[in-house]
């Protein structure tokens, strides 16, 4: 098959005939980080299918997909309109909603990151009733709080209970931040012991958490931890490029090809 | 080495059903440190449990440059995640026998992991002596073809190899040129991921340096 031309793609996502094609044309455009000056707009455009009632299941997935893309573009025209989502009755929408404004640095989100998250271990990250999901999408929303990297005591405050978090990710996630917006050695050392947990998928979500604080001190605990390669390769790619001499990260880089 | 050793090994592997028991039985077979266990180790490379396949690949990379006509012979086209960890024992081992199978990853592996290492082995492989020219050309070529790969941990890998393959005196002015040409291409902001960048900037400042 062809590859698809970006003006194809722009006129995938126009057309509204196609569901399937505008899901992944909203996609592409955030993967290829298209420079289209048609790509923001009609993302945004796609975002307007969350305002029906009821939502088209099918325009909500182009609407999420578009929400991600968004994130890799990180383009602030985005930021208004993503806001407005951040109180979204829909889970997910909040989830990537959130994340995508983490990864625009939206100074803007923090105080409805932190709403979100203000009634803590008893609220925000309790159990919803038969399901495994938490009341709020606490993982994305610590993050972010970590990313957007305002280290006021509010913030720190609202994020502390959750290091306390049955959930072992939900842990990593609020060390993650406090170490982020601190650089104290503490959280550090608590990412650290999540690394030897027993369960596969919280050794790599600590080795990730680890990776996005760029802390230095990680580099050995990350070469050694019981993880693929693949993956500590990503972890130490970002350690590498948040720090002004990452001469040490990149030759633990070499010896995981 | 007695048999009954490698049998009772081979017997236990059998019955294992579990994660644990697995590793534990593959352990064993490696703990013998007999050549004729490499085959059997090479059919749990395609169970496809990466704990057990981890096991497996040390084993036979400890099992030295004897186990490659096997690795080469029971290479099974069909098994994906195996390939990978064949690709992996081979790039261990550096030995230029793994020459084609390295190329043919590098080229038609749909998995980056599997490009990554057989970059990787590309960079490090020793060459024959009767053939070291042919050999050094071909490897030099697929890392010319690494550094345009879409996934940046090949791209990273190539930049690595580059370097590897730059220190090296037989390197002929021509190849050393194409060489050079595409670090500073992954040097450039025509690179899109930060860390490729600065890994090939570190490649040219050591050459320069050398």
């Amino acid at each position: 098959m062809e590859p698809l031309s970006e003006t194809q793609v722009i006129q995938n996502l126009r057309q509204t005939e196609d569901p399937s094609a505008q899901y992944y044309a909203a996609w592409w455009l955030g993967k290829m980080r298209s420079q289209h000056p048609d790509a923001i707009p009609l993302l945004l455009r796609a975002l307007e299918a969350l305002d029906a009632t009821p939502i088209d299941p099918e325009q909500r997935g182009v609407a999420l997909n578009a929400i991600r893309a968004l994130g890799l573009l990180r383009d602030m025209r985005a930021e208004q309109p993503l806001l407005a989502l951040l109180h979204s009755n829909d889970y997910t929408v909040r989830e990537e909603v959130v994340r995508t404004l983490g990864a625009m640095g939206s100074c803007g989100a923090v105080e409805g990151i932190r709403a979100l998250l203000a009634s803590g271990l008893e609220g925000a990250g309790a159990e919803q009733p038969s399901s495994p999901l938490l009341n709020e999408p606490c993982e994305a929303l610590l993050e972010a709080l970590g990313d957007i990297g305002d280290g006021s005591s509010s913030n720190l405050a609202v994020i502390h209970p959750f290091t306390e978090h049955p959930r072992p990710l939900i842990r990593s996630a609020a060390c993650r931040a406090l170490l982020q917006l601190t650089g104290l050695d503490q959280w550090g050392m608590e990412l650290k012991k999540l690394l030897n947990h027993p369960e596969p998928l919280v050794r790599r979500g600590a080795l990730l958490d680890l990776g996005a604080t760029g802390w230095l001190a990680a580099v050995p605990s990350i070469r050694t931890a019981a993880v693929e390669p693949s993956l500590k390769l990503v972890a130490l790619r970002e350690v590498a490029e948040r720090n002004v001499d990452p001469n040490d990260v990149l030759d633990a880089m070499d010896g995981l090809l | 080495m007695t048999n009954t050793a490698l049998d009772q090994a081979l017997q236990t592997l059998e019955r294992a059903t579990s994660t644990p028991e697995l590793v534990k039985a593959t352990q064993a077979l490696c703990a013998l440190n007999d050549l004729e266990a490499a085959k059997p180790l090479v059919k749990v490379l395609g169970f496809n449990n990466p704990a057990v396949a981890a096991v497996a690949t040390q084993g036979l990379i400890q099992l030295g440059r004897d186990t490659i006509p096997i690795l080469l012979v029971s290479l099974d086209a069909r098994n994906y995640g195996a390939r990978a960890w064949v690709v992996k024992v081979i790039a261990a081992l550096r030995d230029p026998r793994g020459l084609d199978l390295l190329e043919h990853a590098l080229e038609a592996d749909i998995a980056p992991s599997v490009r990554r290492s057989a970059t990787r082995g590309l960079a490090d492989l020793e060459l024959s002596e009767d053939a070291a020219h042919d050999q050094l050309v071909r490897c030099f070529e697929g890392l010319l073809k690494a550094v345009r790969d879409d996934e940046w941990v090949v791209r990273y890998a190539a930049a690595y190899g580059l370097e590897q393959r730059l220190n090296s005196a037989a390197v002929s002015a021509h190849l050393a040129e194409q060489g050079r040409a595409a670090l500073n291409q992954l040097a450039s902001d025509a690179e899109g991921v930060r860390v490729v960048q600065l890994r090939a900037l570190k490649a040219l400042q050591r050459l320069n340096a050398g």
